[in-house]
């Protein structure tokens, strides 16, 4: 299998394209109103301009790549604490835009060709893929522990690998050894039992996505076990008859629409399959009247948009020849595959739940602190960034924080308990779960 | 980011700014070293974020006291190099002093911190229905920066460049002393008006760095009418836009009256330079103004409708012409990320943007435009040229906006001669160059009043005896 993932160099021309205008380090929309917010977790924590957004980021790679800059532990250091959240990227109109995360990553891809990266406190993630096919250190066995109370009820939840189904429910990594981020699998299997939807999961035989590697910049145990599941996922359209796959993980979800597609094989091995995450695999069959929310919820909410399922799913356009002239001159942006509205429309629709907007949403969220390896690298900065979106949250006056990531999840729970807020992070699926019956 | 403790400089800086707030990283150096301009990259040798005005009285008694350069800096968004350091030394950043400190709604102005971005400004304004003159550049620049750099905005047509905006400051000065001028001087919580006190604060204005570091600031801020008109018109040549504009700027009804040649008007501007199509006129001018009601709109548009019929009976070019949509908002909706990018000037070049700016006489733009043109044409760039009247006919802006490959030496070097040769025919038709880098400014300096230039030293002499502040940038 061939991959496409770019070196530092391949993007030498997109690196070039950044004028330094620096439109990247403050969220911004015209409006009116205007609004403003910092968007950039690194660059507010740690201030100077080279930590700060893609302006800093692309400082860096032109030093490296114009021979100014070596690697020193403090650059590595620098380079690491970025959340790769693409807040900055959502600013940007230059048309280096699309690829702002790719060059961040390159640069890591680059640091750990040259045997400098990941940081020593992320080099268990990759040493736990290698020993575990997952990032958690976690034996295989656990990895179907969320599952028991399913097998106490009688209610067991189909292993893929002996029978077929037609949805692959793909659990991923946090949600299966992630304590508290397992209420998400357990509501996510909840619901689609209590829709009588025939789904499976590969159970102990699920290996990670590969996302985390694919982030921290090890190109090689990503392709790894990215080739396994495409394999795998190849394997159970001919053999089982798997169409869907179902993810409740925005990293899983992310990784696969798009990180997947740089393989030569991702048709081939993915043809006749969809992939789709929970929430908007939920939303069609409510559309279609298969979903019904029974009961009431009382409860005032505010929605977290995760990186992954929101920005980070933008397809762009660039007018690469200035052909188009004005409107198509600049980046043109195509949020159709963004979970903006979906889970909104759907937390709106649960009797009850009232919706309460933080200040940076949607396109300009503000990121939990916990991607690209933070979370693993800087826990304790990871968690202080979370604090600072449960503190805005907390200001909305909402009693819980909703969201559609696990990652997230944990983070955002971990910078509640940091500051002692009563504000919890519950999954959409924990909710929806609580209002769908049998 | 923790510094090394065996640099006496840097341990001192620590001490002052705490060790998360300095540091000698070169990583963290690079990325300060250069910004959007043709001004060749030079590294700082320390970085230091600055969160009180007492920390910064500490960097600059310590800088002083050992002749270390300082060079303050906000977003480095200048398009002049002017926080490139000349001569390496402390680059003082000042983004985590972003407080907006007071917003008089009743006197209408706002008491700010350097850090204080276009986009919090506008936003926080916005709330009181006030606005201020945004530049057309991004909206995390900061506005004390453009005010004391005498930089534009969107309502200069109307008041005069920001730096005419400031009603009082607090300032740092090279020594370390802390001083203030303008109403804030005499009564501690009063900002309202520089005036009619001697006006001090034309020693921090205009002085590119130079001459002390402003910790707060006043600026006057205005409402926002609701209803919006914006006249457009083209012509065939610089002459006849001239004229047009000198009769509609003498109403004095325009927040920003700006004329565009055709190839800054394309989208992107056209690089290498191309021809401009035969038939298409080579100005297009839009007035922007803001009315309170709809009749104080058809009164400003009659006014306008006469000037154009005037024009037409002279036997100009003047047409009305139609501006794309995109345009429009490039001119209204103030501050934008589309603007501020430079993404317009800069998509066929690749990543450099630089300009001769000047300020020019109404009456000398259309000789000056013309041998610009030669000049860029022959360098292979294209005559991508703005003009502005400021406060109705006052003075005026001419500049031209220059994209290069700043990947290329070669291409850089080419944009740098031009536009030095540009602002030559400028300097020597009686205009002066805005924001100037290091080359400008000694253009300035051959031709200027020798007693001009002694009393520009003395000045610096008083305020900054031993030359660190921003050293090298007036270059005298």
């Amino acid at each position: 299998m061939e991959w496409d993932i770019s070196t530092l160099e391949d993007l030498e021309d997109k690196i070039w394209r950044c004028t330094a205008c620096g439109n990247c380090k403050t969220a911004y929309k015209f409006g009116p109103p205007p609004q403003f917010g910092e968007i950039c977790p690194a660059g507010v924590e740690f201030g100077f301009d080279g930590m700060m957004a893609s302006k800093g980021k692309i400082a860096f790679a032109r030093g490296i790549l114009d021979g100014e800059l070596e690697w020193t532990d403090s650059f590595l250091d620098a380079m690491y604490k970025c959340t790769i959240c693409g807040g900055c990227q959502n600013q940007c109109e230059l048309d280096h835009k699309p690829f702002i995360p790719e060059i961040m990553e390159a640069m890591r891809r680059k640091a750990v060709k040259d045997g400098v990266g990941p940081m020593p406190s992320q080099k268990k993630i990759v040493q736990s893929l290698s020993a575990y096919n997952n990032p958690y250190q976690g034996p295989r066995r656990v990895r179907t522990d969320w599952t028991r109370p399913f097998k106490k009820a009688k209610k067991p939840i189909k292993n893929i690998n002996k029978e077929p189904a037609d949805i692959l429910y793909y659990v991923g990594c946090t949600g299966a050894f992630n304590l508290p981020a397992r209420g998400v699998p357990t509501a996510t299997a909840s619901i689609l039992q209590k829709l009588g939807l025939d789904f499976g999961i590969l159970g102990e035989n699920e290996i990670c996505c590969g996302s985390t590697a694919m982030r921290i910049g090890d190109a090689e145990e990503f392709k790894r076990v990215a080739e396994s599941n495409l394999e795998t996922f190849h394997q159970l359209h001919l053999e089982k008859g798997v169409k869907t796959i179902v993810t409740s993980c925005a990293g899983c979800y992310r990784a696969i629409k798009k990180d997947y597609i740089l393989s030569s094989d991702y048709d081939k091995m993915m043809d006749g399959i969809k992939v789709i995450h929970t929430t908007d695999f939920l939303y069609d069959l409510f559309k279609k009247g298969e979903l019904k929310f029974t009961g009431e919820l009382p409860l005032k909410v505010t929605y977290h948009d995760p990186c992954h399922t929101g920005r980070h799913l933008n397809k762009f356009e660039v007018d690469e020849d200035g052909s188009k002239l004005w409107k198509g001159a600049y980046v043109g942006m195509n949020e159709e595959d963004c979970l903006y509205d979906i889970p909104r429309e759907l937390l709106e629709a649960i009797p009850g739940v009232e919706l309460t907007e933080m200040e940076r949403i949607r396109d300009n969220s503000y990121c939990c602190g916990g991607g690209g390896g933070v979370m693993t690298g800087y826990g304790d900065w990871s968690a202080k960034n979370a604090s600072k979106r449960i503190e805005e949250g907390m200001r909305t006056g909402a009693e819980k924080m909703v969201s559609i990531c696990p990652f997230c999840h944990y983070n955002l729970n971990e910078g509640a308990k940091r500051i002692n807020s009563h504000m919890e992070l519950v999954d959409l699926v924990e909710l929806m779960d609580q209002v769908i019956v049998e | 980011m923790v510094a090394s403790g065996e640099d006496k400089v840097l341990k001192e800086l620590v001490s002052i700014v705490g060790k998360e707030n300095a540091t000698a990283e070169k990583h963290i150096r690079y990325a300060y070293s250069y910004d959007l301009s043709f001004v060749k990259p030079k590294l700082p040798d320390y970085v230091v974020m600055a969160t009180t005005v007492e920390q910064i009285q500490g960097v600059m008694k310590f800088a002083n006291r050992e002749k270390i350069p300082v060079v303050p800096f906000t977003a480095g968004t200048n398009i002049g190099g002017l926080c490139i350091p000349e001569r390496g030394g402390i680059l003082l950043d000042l983004k985590r002093m972003n407080k907006i400190i007071r917003i008089d709604t009743e006197s209408h102005y706002a008491v700010i911190e350097p850090g204080v971005s276009h986009a919090q400004f506008a936003t926080e304004l916005y709330k009181h229905n006030l606005r201020w003159s945004w530049p057309v550049g991004p909206p995390s620049a900061c506005s004390s920066s453009c005010a004391i750099s005498h930089g534009i905005g969107g309502l200069s047509g109307r008041y005069g460049l920001n730096s005419e905006e400031i009603t009082s400051m607090e300032v740092v000065l090279p020594t370390g002393e802390l001083v203030r001028v303008g109403s804030c001087a005499i009564q501690e919580d009063s900002w309202h008006s520089c005036l009619p006190l001697p006006q001090l604060d034309g020693l921090f204005k205009g002085w590119l760095g130079t001459s002390g570091v402003v910790t707060k600031i006043g600026l006057r801020v205005h409402p926002i009418p609701p209803v919006l008109k914006v006249f457009t018109v083209s012509t065939r040549d610089i002459e006849d836009m001239v004229s047009y504009m000198f009769n509609l700027g003498n109403y004095e009804i325009c927040d920003d009256l700006t004329a565009v040649s055709w190839w800054l008007a394309q989208v992107p501007i056209p690089s290498p330079y191309i021809p401009k199509p035969d038939g298409a006129p080579e100005w297009f001018c839009f007035g922007t103004t803001f009315s309170w009601t709809e009749k104080e709109k058809e009164a400003r548009e009659e006014i306008w409708q006469n000037v154009l019929a005037e024009e037409q009976k002279k036997g100009t070019s003047i047409q009305y012409a139609e501006y794309p949509e995109e345009a429009l908002k490039a001119r209204t909706q103030l501050p934008s990320q589309i603007v501020g990018s430079t993404k317009n000037y800069t998509k066929m070049a690749g990543g450099g943007i630089s300009w001769p700016g000047t300020f020019t006489p109404v009456n000398k733009w259309a000789p000056v435009y013309n041998e610009w043109k030669k000049i860029l044409i022959d360098h292979n760039l294209s005559p991508s040229v703005r003009v502005t009247n400021y406060r109705g006919v006052h003075y005026g802006m001419l500049r031209a906006m220059i994209p290069f490959n700043k990947r290329s030496p070669e291409a850089t070097e080419n944009a740098r001669q031009a536009i030095v040769e540009c602002l030559k025919v400028d300097l020597d038709a009686g205009g002066i160059p805005y924001k100037p880098p290091v080359d400008f400014a000694a253009e300035i300096n051959k031709r200027a009043h020798p007693g001009y230039l002694s009393l520009l030293r003395r000045v610096k002499q008083m305020l900054d005896p031993n030359d660190i502040m921003n050293s090298g940038k007036l270059g005298i």
